[in-house]
Protein backbone atom coordinates (compact mmCIF):
# COMPACT_ATOMS: atom_id res chain seq x y z
CA UNK A 1 0.00 0.00 0.00
CA UNK A 2 0.93 3.55 -0.90
CA UNK A 3 -0.02 4.97 2.36
CA UNK A 4 2.91 3.39 4.27
CA UNK A 5 5.86 5.42 2.25
CA UNK A 6 3.81 8.73 2.34
CA UNK A 7 3.55 8.63 6.06
CA UNK A 8 6.80 7.81 6.75
CA UNK A 9 8.44 10.66 4.65
CA UNK A 10 5.93 12.36 6.01
CA UNK A 11 6.90 11.79 9.51
CA UNK A 12 10.74 11.76 8.87
CA UNK A 13 10.00 15.24 7.57
CA UNK A 14 7.89 16.67 10.26
CA UNK A 15 10.20 14.94 13.52
CA UNK A 16 13.12 16.98 11.32
CA UNK A 17 11.66 20.28 10.73
CA UNK A 18 8.96 20.72 13.40
CA UNK A 19 6.94 22.52 10.51
CA UNK A 20 3.29 23.90 12.20
CA UNK A 21 0.58 21.29 11.64
CA UNK A 22 -0.79 23.21 9.24
CA UNK A 23 2.08 23.81 7.13
CA UNK A 24 3.12 19.96 7.16
CA UNK A 25 -0.63 18.69 6.70
CA UNK A 26 -0.16 20.50 3.18
CA UNK A 27 3.15 19.00 2.64
CA UNK A 28 2.06 15.73 2.70
CA UNK A 29 -0.94 16.17 0.63
CA UNK A 30 1.50 17.52 -2.08
CA UNK A 31 3.53 14.11 -1.38
CA UNK A 32 0.85 12.03 -1.69
CA UNK A 33 -0.31 13.49 -4.66
CA UNK A 34 3.10 13.24 -6.39
CA UNK A 35 3.64 9.43 -5.08
CA UNK A 36 0.56 8.46 -7.13
CA UNK A 37 1.07 10.40 -10.39
CA UNK A 38 4.53 8.93 -10.31
CA UNK A 39 2.90 5.51 -10.20
CA UNK A 40 0.09 6.24 -12.37
CA UNK A 41 -2.51 4.94 -10.07
CA UNK A 42 -6.31 5.99 -10.96
CA UNK A 43 -7.80 8.90 -8.88
CA UNK A 44 -10.15 7.27 -6.96
CA UNK A 45 -7.33 5.21 -5.39
CA UNK A 46 -5.48 8.24 -4.32
CA UNK A 47 -8.56 9.79 -2.73
CA UNK A 48 -8.70 6.74 -0.27
CA UNK A 49 -4.46 7.50 0.27
CA UNK A 50 -5.68 11.11 0.95
CA UNK A 51 -8.27 9.37 3.76
CA UNK A 52 -5.84 7.37 5.28
CA UNK A 53 -3.39 9.84 4.91
CA UNK A 54 -5.77 12.28 7.05
CA UNK A 55 -6.33 9.58 9.90
CA UNK A 56 -2.94 8.74 10.01
CA UNK A 57 -2.17 12.50 10.46
CA UNK A 58 -4.89 13.16 13.09
CA UNK A 59 -3.50 9.74 14.64
CA UNK A 60 0.31 11.54 14.76
CA UNK A 61 -1.21 14.82 16.30
CA UNK A 62 -3.44 13.29 19.06
CA UNK A 63 -1.12 10.39 20.16
CA UNK A 64 2.84 10.64 18.89
CA UNK A 65 3.27 14.10 18.40
CA UNK A 66 4.68 15.18 22.03
CA UNK A 67 4.49 11.53 23.52
CA UNK A 68 0.89 12.44 23.75
CA UNK A 69 -0.25 8.61 23.63
CA UNK A 70 1.70 8.92 27.71
CA UNK A 71 -1.57 10.73 28.76
CA UNK A 72 -3.56 7.48 28.43
CA UNK A 73 -0.45 5.86 29.26
CA UNK A 74 -0.89 7.25 32.64
CA UNK A 75 -3.90 7.40 32.97
CA UNK A 76 -4.88 3.81 32.20
CA UNK A 77 -2.06 2.72 34.79
CA UNK A 78 -4.08 4.82 37.07
CA UNK A 79 -7.50 3.49 36.21
CA UNK A 80 -6.02 -0.24 36.04
CA UNK A 81 -4.68 0.57 39.86
CA UNK A 82 -8.12 1.85 41.02
CA UNK A 83 -9.61 -0.94 39.60
CA UNK A 84 -7.79 -3.52 40.71
CA UNK A 85 -7.77 -2.33 44.62
CA UNK A 86 -11.41 -1.10 44.73
CA UNK A 87 -11.89 -4.99 43.90
CA UNK A 88 -9.93 -6.43 46.21
CA UNK A 89 -11.65 -3.99 48.85
CA UNK A 90 -14.75 -4.71 47.22
CA UNK A 91 -14.27 -8.17 47.63
CA UNK A 92 -13.27 -8.62 51.39
CA UNK A 93 -16.25 -5.93 52.41
CA UNK A 94 -18.66 -7.95 50.23
CA UNK A 95 -17.77 -10.79 51.17
CA UNK A 96 -17.77 -9.70 54.88
CA UNK A 97 -21.39 -8.01 54.80
CA UNK A 98 -22.56 -11.44 52.53
CA UNK A 99 -21.55 -13.30 55.65
CA UNK A 100 -23.22 -10.78 58.46
CA UNK A 101 -26.48 -10.96 56.15
CA UNK A 102 -26.96 -14.68 55.23
CA UNK A 103 -26.03 -15.29 59.11
CA UNK A 104 -28.56 -13.66 60.54
CA UNK A 105 -31.02 -14.67 57.75
CA UNK A 106 -30.50 -18.18 58.29
CA UNK A 107 -29.85 -18.01 62.25
CA UNK A 108 -31.36 -14.76 63.29
CA UNK A 109 -27.68 -14.06 64.63
CA UNK A 110 -26.03 -10.66 64.83
CA UNK A 111 -28.85 -8.28 64.75
CA UNK A 112 -26.87 -5.34 65.19
CA UNK A 113 -24.25 -6.45 63.00
CA UNK A 114 -27.29 -6.90 60.41
CA UNK A 115 -28.71 -3.82 60.81
CA UNK A 116 -25.39 -2.12 60.68
CA UNK A 117 -24.84 -3.78 57.06
CA UNK A 118 -28.24 -2.56 55.68
CA UNK A 119 -27.49 1.11 56.38
CA UNK A 120 -24.25 0.55 54.59
CA UNK A 121 -26.36 -1.15 51.24
CA UNK A 122 -28.83 1.00 51.40
CA UNK A 123 -26.83 4.42 51.53
CA UNK A 124 -24.33 3.56 49.32
CA UNK A 125 -26.66 2.07 47.25
CA UNK A 126 -29.19 4.82 46.73
CA UNK A 127 -26.47 7.67 46.36
CA UNK A 128 -24.81 8.07 42.64
CA UNK A 129 -21.40 6.67 42.68
CA UNK A 130 -20.36 10.44 41.68
CA UNK A 131 -21.26 11.97 44.46
CA UNK A 132 -19.88 8.93 46.85
CA UNK A 133 -16.41 9.89 45.65
CA UNK A 134 -16.58 13.79 45.76
CA UNK A 135 -17.88 13.51 49.29
CA UNK A 136 -15.02 10.95 50.26
CA UNK A 137 -12.46 13.14 48.70
CA UNK A 138 -13.70 17.22 49.27
CA UNK A 139 -15.92 15.83 53.09
CA UNK A 140 -14.15 12.78 54.41
CA UNK A 141 -10.59 13.67 53.47
CA UNK A 142 -10.91 17.60 52.63
CA UNK A 143 -8.89 18.43 55.67
CA UNK A 144 -6.19 15.94 55.02
CA UNK A 145 -3.66 15.80 52.38
CA UNK A 146 -4.08 12.45 51.03
CA UNK A 147 -3.03 10.66 48.02
CA UNK A 148 -5.91 11.08 45.32
CA UNK A 149 -5.27 7.02 44.74
CA UNK A 150 -6.44 5.74 47.97
CA UNK A 151 -8.92 8.19 48.07
CA UNK A 152 -10.41 6.84 44.57
CA UNK A 153 -9.76 3.66 45.68
CA UNK A 154 -11.26 3.75 49.19
CA UNK A 155 -14.64 5.10 47.30
CA UNK A 156 -14.93 3.20 44.84
CA UNK A 157 -14.35 -0.32 46.85
CA UNK A 158 -16.92 0.46 49.56
CA UNK A 159 -19.07 1.76 46.62
CA UNK A 160 -18.34 -1.76 45.00
CA UNK A 161 -18.39 -3.88 48.26
CA UNK A 162 -22.39 -3.07 48.69
CA UNK A 163 -23.20 -4.62 45.03
CA UNK A 164 -20.74 -7.69 45.51
CA UNK A 165 -22.44 -7.98 49.11
CA UNK A 166 -25.61 -8.32 47.25
CA UNK A 167 -24.55 -10.68 44.42
CA UNK A 168 -22.69 -13.06 47.00
CA UNK A 169 -25.50 -13.41 49.88
CA UNK A 170 -27.99 -14.15 47.07
CA UNK A 171 -25.30 -16.99 46.24
CA UNK A 172 -25.58 -18.22 49.69
CA UNK A 173 -29.07 -18.66 49.81
CA UNK A 174 -29.12 -20.31 46.63
CA UNK A 175 -26.97 -23.01 48.15
CA UNK A 176 -29.44 -25.69 49.10
CA UNK A 177 -29.93 -25.83 53.25
CA UNK A 178 -29.10 -29.65 52.69
CA UNK A 179 -25.66 -28.47 52.39
CA UNK A 180 -25.36 -26.94 55.59
CA UNK A 181 -27.12 -29.73 58.01
CA UNK A 182 -24.66 -32.43 55.69
CA UNK A 183 -21.50 -30.22 57.12
CA UNK A 184 -23.14 -29.48 60.62
CA UNK A 185 -23.92 -33.05 61.01
CA UNK A 186 -20.24 -34.07 60.33
CA UNK A 187 -19.08 -31.95 63.10
CA UNK A 188 -18.16 -29.32 60.96
CA UNK A 189 -18.85 -25.66 62.74
CA UNK A 190 -20.72 -23.40 61.11
CA UNK A 191 -17.72 -20.95 59.75
CA UNK A 192 -16.04 -24.15 58.92
CA UNK A 193 -19.05 -24.99 56.64
CA UNK A 194 -19.45 -21.89 55.28
CA UNK A 195 -15.54 -21.98 54.44
CA UNK A 196 -15.19 -25.51 52.87
CA UNK A 197 -18.80 -26.22 51.90
CA UNK A 198 -21.08 -23.50 51.23
CA UNK A 199 -18.86 -20.61 50.02
CA UNK A 200 -17.31 -22.50 47.40
CA UNK A 201 -20.63 -23.29 45.62
CA UNK A 202 -21.90 -20.11 46.40
CA UNK A 203 -18.91 -18.27 44.23
CA UNK A 204 -19.43 -20.61 41.29
CA UNK A 205 -22.89 -19.90 41.14
CA UNK A 206 -22.46 -15.81 41.42
CA UNK A 207 -19.24 -15.83 39.38
CA UNK A 208 -21.05 -14.16 36.27
CA UNK A 209 -22.52 -11.56 38.41
CA UNK A 210 -19.37 -11.13 40.22
CA UNK A 211 -17.54 -10.48 36.74
CA UNK A 212 -20.35 -7.89 36.01
CA UNK A 213 -19.89 -5.96 38.85
CA UNK A 214 -16.31 -5.59 38.22
CA UNK A 215 -16.58 -4.62 34.37
CA UNK A 216 -19.20 -1.88 35.82
CA UNK A 217 -16.67 -0.86 37.87
CA UNK A 218 -13.64 -0.41 35.88
CA UNK A 219 -16.11 1.81 33.74
CA UNK A 220 -17.51 3.98 36.29
CA UNK A 221 -13.39 4.56 37.49
CA UNK A 222 -13.88 6.91 34.14
CA UNK A 223 -15.26 9.69 37.13
CA UNK A 224 -12.13 10.22 38.56
CA UNK A 225 -11.72 13.15 36.45
CA UNK A 226 -14.38 14.88 39.17
CA UNK A 227 -11.45 14.91 42.23
CA UNK A 228 -8.67 15.66 39.56
CA UNK A 229 -7.22 12.43 39.35
CA UNK A 230 -5.90 11.68 35.94
CA UNK A 231 -7.20 8.21 34.83
CA UNK A 232 -7.80 6.97 31.37
CA UNK A 233 -10.87 9.24 30.21
CA UNK A 234 -8.83 12.24 31.88
CA UNK A 235 -6.10 11.45 29.82
CA UNK A 236 -8.18 11.17 26.73
CA UNK A 237 -9.80 14.66 27.77
CA UNK A 238 -6.62 16.36 27.96
CA UNK A 239 -5.22 15.49 24.58
CA UNK A 240 -8.54 16.60 23.28
CA UNK A 241 -8.15 19.93 25.10
CA UNK A 242 -4.54 20.43 23.57
CA UNK A 243 -5.40 19.59 20.31
CA UNK A 244 -8.95 20.24 20.17
CA UNK A 245 -9.97 17.36 18.17
CA UNK A 246 -12.67 15.26 19.87
CA UNK A 247 -12.58 11.97 17.46
CA UNK A 248 -9.30 10.56 18.13
CA UNK A 249 -8.41 10.75 22.00
CA UNK A 250 -12.75 9.55 22.71
CA UNK A 251 -12.25 7.20 20.57
CA UNK A 252 -9.13 5.64 21.23
CA UNK A 253 -10.02 5.71 25.02
CA UNK A 254 -13.57 3.81 24.15
CA UNK A 255 -11.44 1.17 22.59
CA UNK A 256 -8.66 0.60 25.47
CA UNK A 257 -11.98 0.65 27.81
CA UNK A 258 -13.77 -1.82 25.04
CA UNK A 259 -10.85 -4.12 24.93
CA UNK A 260 -9.89 -4.47 28.26
CA UNK A 261 -13.53 -5.43 29.03
CA UNK A 262 -13.44 -7.93 26.52
CA UNK A 263 -10.07 -8.99 27.87
CA UNK A 264 -11.83 -9.64 31.05
CA UNK A 265 -14.81 -11.10 29.86
CA UNK A 266 -13.05 -13.91 28.09
CA UNK A 267 -10.55 -14.99 31.43
CA UNK A 268 -14.21 -15.04 33.37
CA UNK A 269 -15.52 -17.29 30.62
CA UNK A 270 -12.45 -19.46 30.56
CA UNK A 271 -12.20 -19.89 34.62
CA UNK A 272 -16.07 -20.27 34.68
CA UNK A 273 -16.01 -22.91 32.48
CA UNK A 274 -12.83 -24.83 34.17
CA UNK A 275 -15.23 -24.27 37.72
CA UNK A 276 -18.15 -26.23 35.72
CA UNK A 277 -16.32 -28.88 34.06
CA UNK A 278 -16.81 -30.34 37.80
CA UNK A 279 -20.03 -30.45 38.06
CA UNK A 280 -21.70 -31.54 34.71
CA UNK B 1 -36.61 -54.18 74.12
CA UNK B 2 -33.04 -54.93 73.87
CA UNK B 3 -31.64 -55.69 77.16
CA UNK B 4 -27.78 -56.01 75.80
CA UNK B 5 -25.96 -52.86 75.42
CA UNK B 6 -25.14 -49.94 77.31
CA UNK B 7 -27.58 -47.16 77.36
CA UNK B 8 -26.31 -44.25 74.67
CA UNK B 9 -29.78 -42.27 74.69
CA UNK B 10 -31.57 -41.41 77.20
CA UNK B 11 -34.41 -39.29 76.29
CA UNK B 12 -36.64 -37.96 78.62
CA UNK B 13 -40.03 -35.61 77.87
CA UNK B 14 -38.83 -34.58 74.73
CA UNK B 15 -40.75 -31.70 73.71
CA UNK B 16 -40.60 -29.55 70.00
CA UNK B 17 -42.77 -26.68 68.98
CA UNK B 18 -42.16 -24.82 65.56
CA UNK B 19 -44.61 -21.98 66.83
CA UNK B 20 -47.55 -23.04 68.54
CA UNK B 21 -47.38 -26.52 66.43
CA UNK B 22 -46.22 -29.07 69.12
CA UNK B 23 -44.14 -31.57 66.81
CA UNK B 24 -42.86 -33.63 69.72
CA UNK B 25 -45.04 -34.07 72.72
CA UNK B 26 -43.26 -35.50 75.83
CA UNK B 27 -41.17 -38.37 73.91
CA UNK B 28 -39.14 -40.65 76.39
CA UNK B 29 -37.71 -43.44 75.62
CA UNK B 30 -34.10 -44.92 75.29
CA UNK B 31 -31.72 -46.34 72.43
CA UNK B 32 -29.21 -48.54 73.42
CA UNK B 33 -25.76 -49.92 71.90
CA UNK B 34 -26.46 -51.98 69.12
CA UNK B 35 -29.95 -51.93 68.68
CA UNK B 36 -31.42 -51.14 65.22
CA UNK B 37 -34.87 -49.08 66.15
CA UNK B 38 -36.43 -47.96 63.31
CA UNK B 39 -38.86 -45.37 63.44
CA UNK B 40 -42.65 -45.75 61.26
CA UNK B 41 -45.36 -43.39 61.18
CA UNK B 42 -47.58 -40.78 59.25
CA UNK B 43 -46.04 -38.33 57.20
CA UNK B 44 -46.09 -35.44 60.03
CA UNK B 45 -46.70 -37.68 62.82
CA UNK B 46 -42.77 -35.61 64.34
CA UNK B 47 -40.90 -39.12 63.40
CA UNK B 48 -37.78 -37.26 61.16
CA UNK B 49 -38.12 -34.29 63.52
CA UNK B 50 -37.23 -36.85 66.78
CA UNK B 51 -34.50 -38.15 64.56
CA UNK B 52 -33.00 -34.91 64.44
CA UNK B 53 -33.39 -33.75 67.81
CA UNK B 54 -31.09 -36.52 67.91
CA UNK B 55 -28.28 -35.09 66.66
CA UNK B 56 -29.40 -31.55 67.13
CA UNK B 57 -30.40 -30.09 63.78
CA UNK B 58 -33.26 -29.11 65.40
CA UNK B 59 -33.37 -27.99 69.17
CA UNK B 60 -35.68 -29.11 71.66
CA UNK B 61 -37.83 -27.06 73.06
CA UNK B 62 -37.76 -28.83 76.52
CA UNK B 63 -37.09 -32.17 77.86
CA UNK B 64 -33.30 -33.78 77.79
CA UNK B 65 -31.01 -36.14 75.50
CA UNK B 66 -28.36 -37.60 77.25
CA UNK B 67 -25.65 -39.54 75.09
CA UNK B 68 -23.56 -41.57 77.16
CA UNK B 69 -24.45 -39.96 80.25
CA UNK B 70 -23.66 -36.36 78.86
CA UNK B 71 -26.44 -34.43 78.39
CA UNK B 72 -26.55 -32.70 75.15
CA UNK B 73 -29.28 -30.44 75.67
CA UNK B 74 -26.90 -28.55 77.74
CA UNK B 75 -25.83 -25.43 76.28
CA UNK B 76 -22.04 -25.84 77.40
CA UNK B 77 -22.19 -29.31 74.97
CA UNK B 78 -19.59 -29.03 72.11
CA UNK B 79 -21.78 -29.54 69.64
CA UNK B 80 -19.28 -30.10 67.02
CA UNK B 81 -17.43 -32.72 68.93
CA UNK B 82 -20.85 -34.46 69.78
CA UNK B 83 -21.85 -34.50 66.44
CA UNK B 84 -18.43 -36.51 65.43
CA UNK B 85 -19.61 -39.35 66.69
CA UNK B 86 -23.17 -39.43 65.12
CA UNK B 87 -23.75 -40.42 61.40
CA UNK B 88 -26.17 -38.85 59.63
CA UNK B 89 -28.04 -39.81 55.76
CA UNK B 90 -30.19 -37.65 54.80
CA UNK B 91 -33.48 -38.29 51.96
CA UNK B 92 -31.91 -35.97 49.31
CA UNK B 93 -28.14 -37.44 49.65
CA UNK B 94 -26.59 -34.23 50.70
CA UNK B 95 -23.40 -34.95 48.71
CA UNK B 96 -21.17 -31.88 48.38
CA UNK B 97 -21.52 -31.38 44.64
CA UNK B 98 -18.28 -29.38 44.20
CA UNK B 99 -15.95 -32.07 45.11
CA UNK B 100 -14.71 -35.30 43.91
CA UNK B 101 -15.83 -38.66 45.86
CA UNK B 102 -13.14 -39.27 47.33
CA UNK B 103 -13.07 -35.79 48.54
CA UNK B 104 -16.54 -36.21 49.83
CA UNK B 105 -15.24 -39.12 51.85
CA UNK B 106 -11.95 -37.80 53.48
CA UNK B 107 -13.20 -33.49 53.65
CA UNK B 108 -14.05 -34.22 57.17
CA UNK B 109 -11.47 -36.83 58.16
CA UNK B 110 -9.14 -34.76 57.48
CA UNK B 111 -10.49 -31.54 58.39
CA UNK B 112 -12.02 -32.18 61.66
CA UNK B 113 -9.85 -35.81 62.60
CA UNK B 114 -6.47 -34.36 61.67
CA UNK B 115 -5.62 -37.51 59.54
CA UNK B 116 -3.03 -37.00 57.25
CA UNK B 117 -4.17 -37.13 53.56
CA UNK B 118 -3.23 -40.24 52.84
CA UNK B 119 -4.49 -42.18 55.53
CA UNK B 120 -7.74 -40.45 55.01
CA UNK B 121 -7.40 -41.23 51.46
CA UNK B 122 -6.72 -44.99 52.01
CA UNK B 123 -9.64 -45.42 54.28
CA UNK B 124 -11.93 -43.59 52.18
CA UNK B 125 -10.86 -45.88 49.46
CA UNK B 126 -11.86 -49.36 51.37
CA UNK B 127 -14.91 -47.80 52.51
CA UNK B 128 -15.63 -46.98 48.86
CA UNK B 129 -15.27 -50.89 48.21
CA UNK B 130 -17.05 -51.90 50.90
CA UNK B 131 -20.08 -50.68 48.85
CA UNK B 132 -18.78 -51.62 45.42
CA UNK B 133 -17.92 -47.83 44.76
CA UNK B 134 -14.09 -48.09 44.44
CA UNK B 135 -14.08 -46.74 40.57
CA UNK B 136 -16.18 -43.97 41.18
CA UNK B 137 -13.51 -42.50 43.76
CA UNK B 138 -12.91 -39.66 41.17
CA UNK B 139 -16.43 -38.75 39.83
CA UNK B 140 -18.30 -36.33 40.67
CA UNK B 141 -21.76 -36.67 42.81
CA UNK B 142 -23.73 -35.35 39.77
CA UNK B 143 -22.38 -38.02 37.63
CA UNK B 144 -23.85 -41.06 40.02
CA UNK B 145 -27.15 -42.46 40.40
CA UNK B 146 -29.33 -42.31 43.58
CA UNK B 147 -28.63 -45.17 44.84
CA UNK B 148 -25.15 -44.52 44.41
CA UNK B 149 -25.37 -41.36 45.90
CA UNK B 150 -27.07 -42.94 48.95
CA UNK B 151 -24.26 -45.21 49.66
CA UNK B 152 -21.92 -42.81 49.03
CA UNK B 153 -23.50 -40.60 51.56
CA UNK B 154 -23.57 -43.67 53.92
CA UNK B 155 -19.76 -44.13 53.66
CA UNK B 156 -19.21 -40.70 54.33
CA UNK B 157 -20.81 -40.80 57.49
CA UNK B 158 -18.50 -44.02 58.24
CA UNK B 159 -15.49 -42.40 57.41
CA UNK B 160 -16.10 -40.44 61.11
CA UNK B 161 -16.48 -43.75 62.91
CA UNK B 162 -19.59 -42.77 64.19
CA UNK B 163 -21.08 -44.35 67.17
CA UNK B 164 -24.42 -44.47 65.94
CA UNK B 165 -25.98 -44.05 62.23
CA UNK B 166 -28.85 -41.83 61.91
CA UNK B 167 -30.83 -42.33 58.97
CA UNK B 168 -33.54 -40.20 58.07
CA UNK B 169 -36.07 -41.76 55.03
CA UNK B 170 -32.94 -43.21 53.29
CA UNK B 171 -34.50 -44.33 50.18
CA UNK B 172 -37.34 -42.25 49.61
CA UNK B 173 -35.97 -40.06 47.17
CA UNK B 174 -35.00 -43.06 45.22
CA UNK B 175 -36.23 -45.09 42.08
CA UNK B 176 -37.67 -48.13 43.25
CA UNK B 177 -35.24 -50.67 41.69
CA UNK B 178 -32.11 -48.39 43.43
CA UNK B 179 -34.02 -49.16 46.78
CA UNK B 180 -32.66 -52.94 47.25
CA UNK B 181 -28.82 -51.69 46.40
CA UNK B 182 -28.99 -48.97 49.99
CA UNK B 183 -31.07 -51.31 51.96
CA UNK B 184 -28.47 -53.91 51.34
CA UNK B 185 -25.62 -51.21 52.34
CA UNK B 186 -27.55 -50.78 56.09
CA UNK B 187 -28.43 -54.33 56.05
CA UNK B 188 -24.60 -55.31 56.46
CA UNK B 189 -23.98 -52.22 58.69
CA UNK B 190 -26.76 -53.59 61.50
CA UNK B 191 -25.32 -56.94 61.03
CA UNK B 192 -21.51 -55.74 61.68
CA UNK B 193 -23.34 -54.46 65.07
CA UNK B 194 -23.48 -50.60 64.33
CA UNK B 195 -26.33 -49.19 66.19
CA UNK B 196 -28.38 -47.32 63.90
CA UNK B 197 -31.97 -45.32 64.23
CA UNK B 198 -33.71 -44.93 60.86
CA UNK B 199 -37.42 -43.31 59.85
CA UNK B 200 -38.47 -45.04 57.32
CA UNK B 201 -41.20 -46.68 54.95
CA UNK B 202 -39.77 -49.88 53.92
CA UNK B 203 -41.74 -52.09 56.46
CA UNK B 204 -39.83 -55.17 55.17
CA UNK B 205 -36.65 -53.71 55.67
CA UNK B 206 -37.80 -52.66 58.76
CA UNK B 207 -39.09 -56.28 60.29
CA UNK B 208 -36.09 -58.28 58.34
CA UNK B 209 -33.06 -56.01 60.31
CA UNK B 210 -34.64 -53.89 63.01
CA UNK B 211 -34.71 -55.06 66.45
CA UNK B 212 -37.02 -52.61 67.93
CA UNK B 213 -40.12 -50.19 65.72
CA UNK B 214 -41.23 -46.87 67.18
CA UNK B 215 -44.62 -45.89 65.54
CA UNK B 216 -44.89 -42.19 66.20
CA UNK B 217 -47.87 -40.31 65.69
CA UNK B 218 -48.91 -37.10 66.33
CA UNK B 219 -45.89 -36.39 68.08
CA UNK B 220 -45.82 -39.52 70.88
CA UNK B 221 -44.63 -43.06 70.66
CA UNK B 222 -47.49 -44.65 70.35
CA UNK B 223 -46.03 -47.94 70.25
CA UNK B 224 -42.93 -49.76 70.37
CA UNK B 225 -42.08 -53.48 70.08
CA UNK B 226 -39.95 -56.20 68.58
CA UNK B 227 -40.49 -56.40 64.71
CA UNK B 228 -43.04 -59.88 64.70
CA UNK B 229 -45.19 -58.86 67.44
CA UNK B 230 -45.27 -55.32 66.05
CA UNK B 231 -46.29 -56.23 63.14
CA UNK B 232 -48.35 -59.04 63.99
CA UNK B 233 -50.01 -57.80 67.47
CA UNK B 234 -50.75 -54.13 67.02
CA UNK B 235 -52.60 -53.04 69.74
CA UNK B 236 -52.93 -49.01 69.13
CA UNK B 237 -55.69 -48.81 66.71
CA UNK B 238 -54.75 -45.94 64.70
CA UNK B 239 -51.20 -48.16 64.24
CA UNK B 240 -53.72 -51.21 63.22
CA UNK B 241 -55.14 -48.47 60.56
CA UNK B 242 -51.64 -47.30 59.65
CA UNK B 243 -50.28 -51.09 59.14
CA UNK B 244 -53.42 -51.87 57.22
CA UNK B 245 -53.00 -48.75 54.61
CA UNK B 246 -49.50 -49.51 54.02
CA UNK B 247 -49.42 -53.44 53.53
Amino acid sequence: MRAVPCLHEYLAKAAGSRAPPQLAKGFAYNLTRHAGLLDGSPAGQREGCEGVEEFKLKFYTNFIKDDRYMYLVKGLGNTLAITFLAVLLGIVLGFLVAIIRSTHDKTGKGKIANMICQVYLTVIRGTPMMVQLMIMCYVVFGNYNISKLIVATLAFGINSGAYVAEIVRSGIMSIDQGQLEAGRSLGFGYAQTMWYIIMPQAFKNVLPALANEFIVLLKETSVCGYIGMMDLTRGGDIIRSRTYEPFMPLIGVALIYLVMVMVLSGLVGKLERRLRTSER
Amino acid sequence: MSDKGEVLFQIRDLCKAFGSNLVLDHISTEIRSGEVVVIVGPSGSGKSTFLRSLNLLEIPTSGTISFEGMNITDKNTDINKYRQKIGMVFQHFNLFPHKTILENLTLAPIKLLKKPMGEAEKEARELLARVGLEEKEKAYPSQLSGGQKQRIAIVRSLAMHPEVMLFDEPTSALDPEMVGEVLNVMTDLARDGMTMVIVTHEMGFAREVGTRILFIDEGVIKEENKPAAFFENPSNPRLKEFLSKII
